[in-house]
């Protein structure tokens, strides 16, 4: 202790820390202020500064796969209807519909099947011929054979959105501390008992691990191991042109890379294209396992314009005037674990959504709220978000 | 006074100024809140101005975590230009 009073660092107590303030951690910051508890969150950098700020802003529904991925995007998805009311400001959210054009008659195969699945757990849902798709998203080549069209998918801001639940949670009490840095956890008699900072000890009873693809970095404080690895994922951003998108596009493609197995394209790239409010356009992606190196080799830049300009010839002339680099978090079944720990009490881990943070934010706030109460509206999904679900895996 | 500090997202000093009252102190956090450095320069001519206006509004100094590294491409490319290059992925 005598080191951080050493350098002049006050100590302080919260009933919980959230660590990590991005769409997750803010999110459930929120959520847990909303019920009256005392919440402090910490964040090494700023609000929404990583993952959350170098990703696409699609909230996509027909791209998951039904059953529980599903039922917990949709879910998510209706919450995001009266956010907006709720934190008191924009995020610019947009039920706009979305879009997956399909090329080869390959995919179209794979997309049938995938749109017949979808539309019998209840997803609204279409199959569209090549004029169809041509009527709904102009900027589509000429040579696709035919989309998937779905007018409950959506998109949202997601700087807006870390930024919204952060200062919605702020008035309701939260305080936050940005530039501190989680070094380790205090623990006594299997108990969490504080969190060391780069600013001093907080002392606490209950710490929430929030840092989506970092949170392996906590969890090695905590003592309790886990299984996230990030996925580097690269976007293009262009110059500010006229509104050319309607809603959300993705190719399928993108839809194969994210789960089909062993037939991965080259750094599993596939389409995924968004225009902000601001008139930028995000085009996306790629999807590589390379650790945390934020170096990104000239071949996947070349690879991603090279399949945008495939699908969407318009873009061909359309400037980009910078790229983003975020790494998601990866568990290796596409959902993100919420628990409690069994081996530390008052550790919680709220982490591993992949690329559907976004979409999964609204709920995860609710989903830690309803775990930590133990029930509410959510807690019907908390059994198959455990983190022992992949204790055989890590076995072998 | 109010002037200009980022020309390509046209960012007020008054909406930086406000930002870092808000708690957002970094360059990094500062552009995701007001623009400021996300247009087409990539913060190249707010950068120093920035710093300046952080230390001001601060009373300290600028804190040492990420600030606006441009990124690639350094300059604005077209998107069919950059489709050409490389080969390995085709």
């Amino acid at each position: 202790m005598s080191m951080y009073m050493k350098a002049g660092i006050r100590m302080t107590s919260a009933e919980i820390v959230v660590i990590g303030a991005g769409v997750i951690g803010t999110s459930i910051a929120f959520r847990l202020a909303e019920s009256g508890r005392q919440v402090m969150m910490i964040d090494r950098n700023g609000i929404g500064a990583a993952t959350s700020s170098a990703c696409d802003k699609a909230i996509f529904l027909q791209s998951k796969r039904p059953g529980l991925h599903m039922d917990l995007a949709r879910e998510s998805r209706n919450m995001y209807n009266t956010l907006e009311e709720e934190l008191g400001q924009s995020v610019e959210f947009k039920g706009a519909g979305g879009t997956v054009a399909i090329h080869t008659e390959q995919q179209m195969l794979f997309m049938k099947k995938f749109v017949h699945d979808q539309t019998q757990a209840g997803i609204n849902v279409s199959l569209l011929n090549q004029k169809e798709a041509k009527e709904q998203q102009p900027i589509l080549a000429d040579d696709i054979i035919g989309a998937s069209y779905s007018p409950d998918d959506a998109e949202v801001n997601p700087l807006k959105l870390s930024q919204g639940f952060a200062t919605a949670a702020k008035r309701l009490g939260v305080e936050i501390m940005t530039h501190t840095e989680a070094i380790g956890i205090e623990k006594s008699n299997g108990k969490v008992t504080g969190v060391k900072t780069s600013k001093g000890v907080i002392s606490t009873e209950t710490v929430i691990n929030a840092c989506g693809p970092f949170a392996s970095s906590i969890a090695r404080f905590s003592g309790v191991p886990m299984n996230i690895k990030p996925r580097r994922g690269v976007i293009l951003i262009s110059e500010k042109v006229d509104p050319i998108v309607n809603g959300s596009l993705l190719d399928a493609q993108y839809i194969a890379a994210k789960h089909l197995s062993g037939q991965q394209p080259e750094y599993g790239i596939g389409l995924s294209l968004g225009q902000t409010d601001s008139g930028n356009l995000l085009i996306g992606g790629s999807r590589e396992f390379v650790g945390f190196n934020k170096h990104v080799h000239s071949d996947v830049l070349h690879a991603i314009a090279y399949h945008a300009c495939k699908v969407v010839p318009a873009l061909t002339n359309i400037r980009i005037i910078r790229s983003m680099v975020g790494f998601r978090p990866f568990t290796g079944d596409g959902l993100p674990i919420i628990d409690r720990s069994e081996q530390l009490r008052g550790y919680i881990l709220a982490a591993g959504h992949e690329g559907d943070g976004i979409a999964l934010s609204p709920i995860t706030g609710c989903l830690v709220r309803d775990l930590l109460n133990g029930g509410g509206p959510t807690s019907r999904f908390l059994p198959h978000l455990t983190s022992d679900r992949f204790k055989e895996k890590t076995l072998l | 006074m109010d002037c200009v500090i980022c020309r390509c997202e046209e960012v007020l000093l008054s909406d930086i100024v406000r930002a870092i009252e808000d708690g957002y102190t970094s360059h990094r956090e500062i552009k995701l809140k007001t623009r400021a450095g996300m247009g087409i320069c990539q913060g190249r001519t707010c950068r120093l101005l920035l710093d300046q206006v952080i230390a001001s509004v601060s009373q300290g100094p600028v804190p040492k975590t990420i600030g606006i590294a441009p990124n690639v491409p350094i300059r604005p490319i077209m998107l069919g230009d950059l489709a050409k290059g490389g080969g390995k992925a085709k």
